[in-house]
């Protein structure tokens, strides 16, 4: 986890929020705890609404089904 | 208690144009008279904001600022143009800063907040904590971009900010019949056909320098000879809008003698005739056989003005080399124009100016702008004291 956050906080730096759907996405992979997946989902969806990225639509489903949008 | 503590006297001004001064010099050089006036002329009418080619393709965004107000004007993800006000409704941060294409949703830069290109809001991120994003008291619903009234004509964008004007097509009949001939199809000459041009002037004068052809002969001597002053007409109508019209329009020609495609079903007098109209209080416009320009007056402050000028054809393809050449043409016109703008702002500082009197022969189209703009503060301080 020490490693993805490093490579979110770079991603972060250089504004690659393309990057940045696919990193959160891995993050919330990585965890079991709900809140927290679902602390992770938000920033993926986020970046990918704004994109009109592809998993946009996955996102909101996974989020969806935890009652969190 | 009086509630116009600056209020200017406009009873000369909308005398008969034989007998009538001009608008006071508050009206050009005192911030508190300009405040008044903005309500009444440029944010309770129909004011010109920017062209449609500003945003030419689905999702484009383009933050405008009107008399300090943050605007997003958008041309949403099924291609119609929208105005909005650039803030976020959580804590109203400025939302898009620099034009660009909204891929999917505008993101608010400080909690993220999302809108649809139609306004509305999609997503409120952590909201109600941690990977809550709703709130039973945020509902969205609600929430959506504050939309501000526009209307599209002739690909410019008026809005109305107070958003209890009269419909635009209502407010400008007249001048939509008058120029019907010119409904055709419209196409923006692209990159080599837009420019603008700062004025440190009020935006008024712009409007009354367009207004009418007295200056011609002296400003633009070069348009003496094919556009002499006795070839031109008023256009004048009371409380509505003013030009004049020209009836040696001449087109421009390129190699072996081309000239851009006209625009269809045009009358014959427009062969050789062309009208410029002010569209009051903020757009000038040109009809001509072959092609047509908008003027949109950005008003920054009491003093100072940016004029963004756009320029169509009857067809999406003409030359290149003769676009570029009749942008040159317009340029060099409207930069003619600067210094007596300029000049007249400078003079309106002198304290015995008394507003100035005008040609009754050659003034009309000028006094019909005073007048209008006399008429709309007259009406606003009348509402302020019903």
């Amino acid at each position: 986890m020490s490693d993805l956050n490093d490579t979110i906080l770079a991603a972060h730096a250089r504004d690659d929020r393309r990057a940045l759907v696919s990193l959160y996405t891995q993050a919330a992979d990585q965890t079991n705890d709900i809140n927290t997946v679902c602390f992770f989902l938000t920033y993926a969806y986020i970046y990918a609404l704004e994109l009109g990225h592809p998993d946009a639509d996955a996102l909101y489903a996974r989020l969806d089904a935890h009652g969190r949008v | 208690m009086a509630k116009h503590l600056t209020a200017t006297d406009l009873s000369s001004v909308q005398r008969s144009v034989e007998q009538a001064n001009g608008l006071p010099n508050a009206h050009y050089i005192d911030p508190q008279v300009f405040s008044e006036e903005a309500e009444a002329v440029l944010k309770c009418t129909w004011a010109g904001l920017a062209v449609g080619a500003d945003v030419p393709n689905n999702g484009d965004a383009k933050p405008i600022s009107f008399l300090g107000m943050p605007l997003l004007l958008l041309r949403d993800k099924d291609g119609d143009l929208r105005v909005f006000e650039n803030i976020c409704r959580h804590r109203g941060m400025q939302l898009v800063s620099e034009a660009q294409n909204i891929e999917g949703a505008i993101r608010c830069p400080y909690h993220s907040w999302c809108y649809s290109t139609k306004g509305k809001l999609v997503s409120t991120p952590h909201v109600g904590g941690a990977g809550q994003n709703t709130h039973p008291s945020i509902v969205k619903d609600d929430l959506g971009l504050n939309e501000v009234r526009s209307h599209l004509w002739r690909d410019v964008i008026f809005i109305n900010i107070t958003g209890d004007a009269p419909e635009f097509t209502e407010v400008h009949r007249d001048l939509i019949a008058r120029w019907s001939e010119f409904d055709s199809p419209m196409y923006h000459g692209g990159h080599d056909s837009k420019f603008e041009l700062e004025l440190m002037a009020n935006y008024k004068l712009a409007v009354e320098n367009y207004c009418e052809s007295y200056h011609l002969p002296w400003v633009h001597p070069g348009l003496n000879s094919y556009s002499r002053l006795e070839d031109h007409y008023h256009i004048q109508e009371p409380n509505k809008y003013s030009g004049q019209g020209t009836l040696v329009y001449k087109q421009l020609q390129g190699p072996d003698d081309a000239v851009f495609p006209d625009f269809r079903g045009l009358d014959e007098k427009w062969n050789t005739g062309a009208e410029y109209v002010a569209i009051y209080p903020n757009v000038l416009l040109g009809a001509q056989r072959d092609h047509c320009f908008s003027i949109v007056l950005q008003p920054n402050t009491l003093n100072s003005t940016t004029e963004h000028i756009h320029l169509y054809y009857a067809e999406p393809k003409t030359s290149e080399d003769m676009r570029s050449r009749n942008a040159h043409l317009w340029k060099t016109v409207f930069e003619e124009d600067i210094f007596v703008v300029e000049g007249m702002q400078k003079g309106r500082h002198s304290p015995l100016f008394d507003g100035g009197r005008f040609s009754p022969a050659m003034d009309g189209p000028t006094h019909n702008f005073h007048a209008w703009v006399a008429g709309k503060v007259q009406e606003h301080r009348d509402k302020q004291d019903a």
